[in-house]
C-alpha cells in the first residue's frame, strides 16, 4: 500500500504530509512524556523488529505468499502512539533506503499506515477487549482491528489517489477494498498467531499497551483521523467529488497546486462500463465482511484458546 | 592505599526470590589484573553489572561497591560510571550508533568532551585497541572480532580507572584472542576479567576469585588455585592444560 | 537477498558520494518534487530531468545493472495502481503520465540511498531539529536492522532443519512462532543496550 511518487498531486500530498506531521508529533510527545527512559532503545528495536517481520514469507497460495504489516501488532504490544512512531520510522526507513514508497507521498502513506492503520485499529481493538475479556479476547479483539485496520488504510490511501485524480473512486474503491478486505485476513490471522504466541511466552510483554489514561490524548488522534478522513476520502465517496477542490479555491492556492490536472472533470459519476454501482456492492460487502470476520475472529480465538485456558490467570485488558 | 575496587558484603536477589549473590566481598588493589571464574550461573554477570551500578534498580541502602574509596550510591553514579568501564559480552548490544566513530565518541560525549579533543581521542582509543582507521565504518559491516575490538575502544575512550570485562574472547578465533590479549597486556588500568577461557587468566591475571553459587569460594595466586583440581572439579571448572604438567605460564608482571 | 540492495553502493568512492548528504537530499527532493510538478503539456521537461539523472547515475559510478534492476524491483508496485488509473476517460494517457513520473522519482531515491549513507540523513535530520527521539528510533533501527534479520534467518534455518513436512498450516504457525520470538529477544536486546548506554554515562 506505498503509495510512490508520481501518483498524489500536490494538494492532497502536502494535505496528508501536514496531517502526517500533526499525528506524529502528537505521538512524539505523548511517548517521551509517557516512556520511561529505559524504554527508548525500545522504540528503535520494535522499529527493526516490524521491517524484519514484515519480510517473512506466510505462504498462500503457488508461489505467492502474504506478509504481515504490523500496525495493530505494534499498537497492542507498545500502545498507541509508540506505535506510530515506530510505524512511522519503519516508513521513513522504507522510503529513504528502499524507495519502497515516495518521499512526497512519505507523508500520505504514513497517515495512511502508521495513523489510521494505527490508531483505529487500536481504538477497536480496547473496544472489543472491553467486551470479550482473557486471552480469548485479547486473541479476537487483535485479529478483528487487524483487518479493520488493513482495510480503513486502503480506503484512506484510496481516497488520496482518487483526490488527486489519479484513479476513479468509482473503480479505485471496489478494486481496493475488496483486495484489502481479503489481505487483511491475512494480516488478521498472523497478528492473532504472534499474539497468542507472545502472550503464552511472555504475557507482561502484551500488556504494554496499557490504557491512556487520558481519554483526550486519544481523542485529539481521533480528531485528526476524521480530519484527514473526512478532507481525502469522504469528498470522493459523497456526491460533491470537488469539495476539496473547492476548499483549495477558497484558500486561494488551487491554481498553484496542481499541474494541469490529469483529468479536468470530477470523477465521482464515472462508471465503468458494464459495471453498476460497484461502489455501493464493495460497500455492502464491506458491512457483511465486518460481521463476517468479527465472528471469524471469535472463532479463530476459540481454536487458538482452550477451553481450559480460560481459568488460567489470563492477561486483562 | 585504597583499592581500587571494593566490594563488602554484596547481595543481590532477583525481582523473583532467587537468590543471586550472597555475601560477596574482595578488594583489587590500583594496577592489578584480576581473574573472576566460575561454572554459568555462578553470578559473574550479574556480579558486573553491579560494578557501575546498573544492578540493582534502585541503590539504597549502605553502599556494598567502592570505587577508589568512593561509595557507590545514586549521587555518585555518574563519577563511578566514569571510573568503571564495563565491556559486555555481546559487542552487538554495546555497538548501538549508525558509525564506528559515533560509537567510540559515545562515552567522552556523554561526559562532556567535543571537537577536537574528541576527535584526537576517539582515534587514540581506537589505535589502542589496534583498529586505527575505523572510524567510517558502519558496525553491521564489521567482522564478530573487529565489533569485540571497537566496544573495547568506546570503553577505553572514557579513561576509566577499572576496567571489568565479561568474556572478552568468547567467539573469538585463536588469532582474534591472541590480539585482543596484546591488546589487553598494553592497557595499564586495573582489570577484572571474567572468563571460562582458563588460559588466558593463567596468561594475564596473577590473581584469580573462583565464584560458584553467588559466592567467592576462592580468591587467590592464579597458579595456586589453578593447579589445584579438586576445587576445580568441585565447582564445574578444570585444571588448564599449560598447568598440566606445573610450568607457570608468564604472568603480566614478568 | 531484499537486504543486499541495501545502500550497498553508499561506500564507493566518486564525484557524487563525495558531496555532503544535506545537498544530495536537497537535490533529490527538489528533483522529486519538480518532476511531479511538471506540466503535462511540455513533455521536454520529463527528458531533461531523465537526462540529469542519467548524468547523475553516470558519475556515480554504481553499475548501471544494479540500479536497473532496483528499478525493476519497484515496478510492480508502479504497475499495480496505475493500472487502476486506465479505467477512466483519457485513462491511458494518465497511466502513461505517472509510469513516466513515478520512474523518474524512483530513480531518483534510488541514486539518493546509493550515495549516502544513512548516518549521513540521519544528520541532516538532525540539524534540521526532528525530535531526537525519532532520529534515536531511525539510528537504532538501522543499526539494528540486519542484527535482527541474521536472527530470522538463524531461526528460520533451524526451523527448516526440523521440518519434515510443509503443511501449509504449521508453516504459519511456526513462522508466527519466529515472529513473537523474534519480539522478545528485541525487547531483552532493548535492555541490553540500555545498560551499555547507561555503562558510557547517557543522560
Amino acid at each position: 500500500m506505498h503509495i510512490p511518487d508520481g501518483f498524489l498531486d500536490a494538494k492532497t500530498a502536502a494535505t496528508a504530509g501536514a496531517l502526517a506531521v500533526g499525528g506524529l508529533a502528537l505521538a512524539l510527545r505523548q511517548v517521551r512524556i509517557r516512556l520511561p527512559r529505559r524504554r527508548v532503545p525500545l522504540m528503535g528495536l520494535a522499529a527493526a523488529f516490524v521491517f524484519a517481520a514484515q519480510m517473512l514469507n506466510f505462504p498462500v497460495a503457488g508461489g505467492t505468499s502474504g506478509h504481515l504489516v504490523g500496525g495493530v501488532l505494534a499498537a497492542v504490544l507498545l500502545g498507541p502512539s509508540a506505535a506510530v512512531v515506530v510505524m512511522s520510522a519503519v516508513l521513513i526507513v522504507q522510503c529513504f533506503l528502499f524507495a519502497d514508497g515516495g518521499v512526497l507521498a512519505l507523508g500520505a502513506n504514513i497517515f495512511n499506515m502508521a495513523i489510521v492503520g494505527v490508531i483505529i485499529g487500536y481504538g477497536i481493538y480496547r473496544t472489543v477487549r472491553r467486551l470479550f475479556a482473557g486471552l480469548r479476547g485479547l486473541v479476537m479483539a487483535s485479529a478483528f482491528a487487524a483487518w479493520c485496520s488493513t482495510v480503513l488504510a486502503a480506503i484512506s490511501c484510496t481516497g488520496q489517489l482518487a483526490s488527486s485524480g489519479t484513479v476513479a473512486w468509482s473503480v479505485a474503491f471496489p478494486a481496493m477494498a475488496n483486495i484489502h478486505m481479503l489481505i487483511g485476513l491475512g494480516e488478521a490471522l498472523i497478528t492473532a498467531l504472534v499474539v497468542v504466541g507472545i502472550a503464552r511466552a511472555r504475557p507482561e510483554l502484551v500488556e504494554e499497551g496499557a490504557p491512556p489514561q487520558r481519554y483526550g490524548e486519544f481523542a485529539a488522534f481521533g480528531l485528526l483521523v476524521a480530519l484527514g478522513l473526512a478532507l481525502l476520502v469522504a469528498p470522493q465517496a459523497s456526491s460533491f467529488p470537488d469539495g476539496l477542490e473547492k476548499v483549495a479555491a477558497t484558500l486561494g492556492f488551487e491554481h498553484k497546486a496542481a499541474a494541469a490536472p490529469l483529468v479536468a472533470a470530477p470523477l465521482g459519476d464515472y462508471q465503468m462500463p458494464g459495471v453498476k454501482s460497484a461502489t455501493w456492492a464493495t460497500a455492502w460487502a464491506g458491512a457483511i465482511g465486518t460481521v463476517v470476520v468479527f465472528a471469524l475472529a471469535w472463532l479463530l480465538a476459540r481454536s487458538l484458546t482452550p477451553k481450559s485456558k480460560d481459568d488460567a490467570p489470563a492477561p486483562r485488558g | 592505599m585504597t583499592p581500587a575496587l571494593e566490594l563488602q558484603n554484596l547481595c543481590f536477589r532477583y525481582p523473583d526470590g532467587t537468590e543471586a549473590l550472597c555475601g560477596v566481598s574482595f578488594a583489587i588493589g590500583e594496577g592489578e589484573c584480576v581473574g573472576l571464574i566460575g561454572p554459568n550461573g555462578a553470578g559473574k554477570s550479574t556480579l558486573m553489572l553491579h560494578l557501575n551500578g546498573i544492578l540493582p534498580e534502585r541503590l539504597n541502602g549502605a553502599p556494598s561497591v567502592f570505587v577508589s574509596g568512593r561509595p557507590l550510591t545514586t549521587e555518585n553514579l555518574a563519577a563511578v560510571r566514569r571510573d568503571v568501564g564495563l565491556l559486555f559480552q555481546e559487542p552487538d548490544d554495546q555497538l548501538f550508533c549508525p558509525t564506528v566513530f559515533e560509537d567510540v565518541a559515545f562515552g567522552p560525549q556523554q561526559f562532556g568532551l567535543g571537537g577536537d579533543a574528541l576527535a584526537a581521542r576517539v582515534s587514540d582509543a581506537l589505535a589502542r585497541a589496534g583498529i586505527r582507521g575505523y572510524e567510517k565504518r558502519q558496525p553491521h559491516h564489521l567482522s564478530h572480532g573487529q565489533k569485540r575490538r571497537v566496544c573495547l575502544a568506546g570503553v577505553l575512550a572514557c579513561e576509566p580507572r577499572v576496567l571489568v570485562l565479561d568474556e572478552p574472547t568468547s567467539d573469538l578465533d585463536p588469532r582474534g584472542k591472541r590480539e585482543l590479549k596484546a591488546v589487553l597486556r598494553q592497557i595499564p588500568a586495573t582489570q577484572l576479567i571474567a572468563t571460562h577461557d582458563l588460559e588466558l587468566v593463567v596468561e594475564l591475571c596473577p590473581r584469580v576469585i573462583v565464584m560458584d553459587e553467588g559466592r567467592v569460594v576462592a580468591d587467590g595466586p592464579t597458579v595456586t588455585l589453578l593447579s589445584d583440581e579438586a576445587l576445580m572439579l568441585a565447582h564445574g571448572l578444570e585444571k588448564p592444560h599449560s598447568l598440566q604438567h606445573q610450568h607457570p605460564h608468564g604472568s603480566r608482571h614478568a | 537477498m531484499r537486504l543486499d540492495l541495501l545502500d550497498r553502493h553508499s561506500r564507493l568512492d566518486s564525484p557524487v558520494h563525495r558531496q555532503p548528504a544535506a545537498a544530495k537530499l536537497f537535490v533529490a527532493v527538489a528533483s522529486v518534487l519538480t518532476t511531479v510538478l511538471l506540466p503535462v503539456s511540455k513533455p521536454a521537461g520529463f527528458a531533461i530531468v531523465a537526462a540529469v539523472l542519467l548524468i547523475v547515475a553516470a558519475l556515480s559510478r554504481i553499475p548501471p545493472v544494479f540500479l536497473a534492476k532496483r528499478l525493476l524491483l519497484l515496478e510492480p508496485i508502479a504497475l499495480g495502481v496505475a493500472g487502476l488509473a486506465v479505467f477512466q476517460p483519457d485513462g491511458w494517457r494518465v497511466f502513461a503520465v505517472v509510469m513516466v513520473r513515478t520512474n523518474l522519482c524512483l530513480l531518483t531515491m534510488i541514486l539518493l540511498s546509493n550515495t549516502t549513507p544513512f548516518a549521513g540523513l540521519l544528520s541532516v535530520l538532525q540539524r534540521l531539529r526532528v525530535p531526537s527521539l525519532l532520529v534515536t528510533t531511525l539510528a537504532l533501527m538501522y543499526r539494528y536492522l540486519f542484527v535482527l534479520m541474521d536472527e530470522v534467518g538463524r531461526m528460520s534455518r533451524a526451523r527448516a532443519s526440523r521440518a519434515f513436512s510443509v503443511r501449509r498450516g504449521t508453516a504459519w504457525w511456526s513462522q508466527a512462532g519466529i515472529v513473537g520470538q523474534l519480539f522478545i529477544r528485541s525487547t531483552e536486546r532493548a535492555e541490553r543496550i540500555y545498560a551499555a548506554m547507561c555503562a558510557r554515562g547517557w543522560q
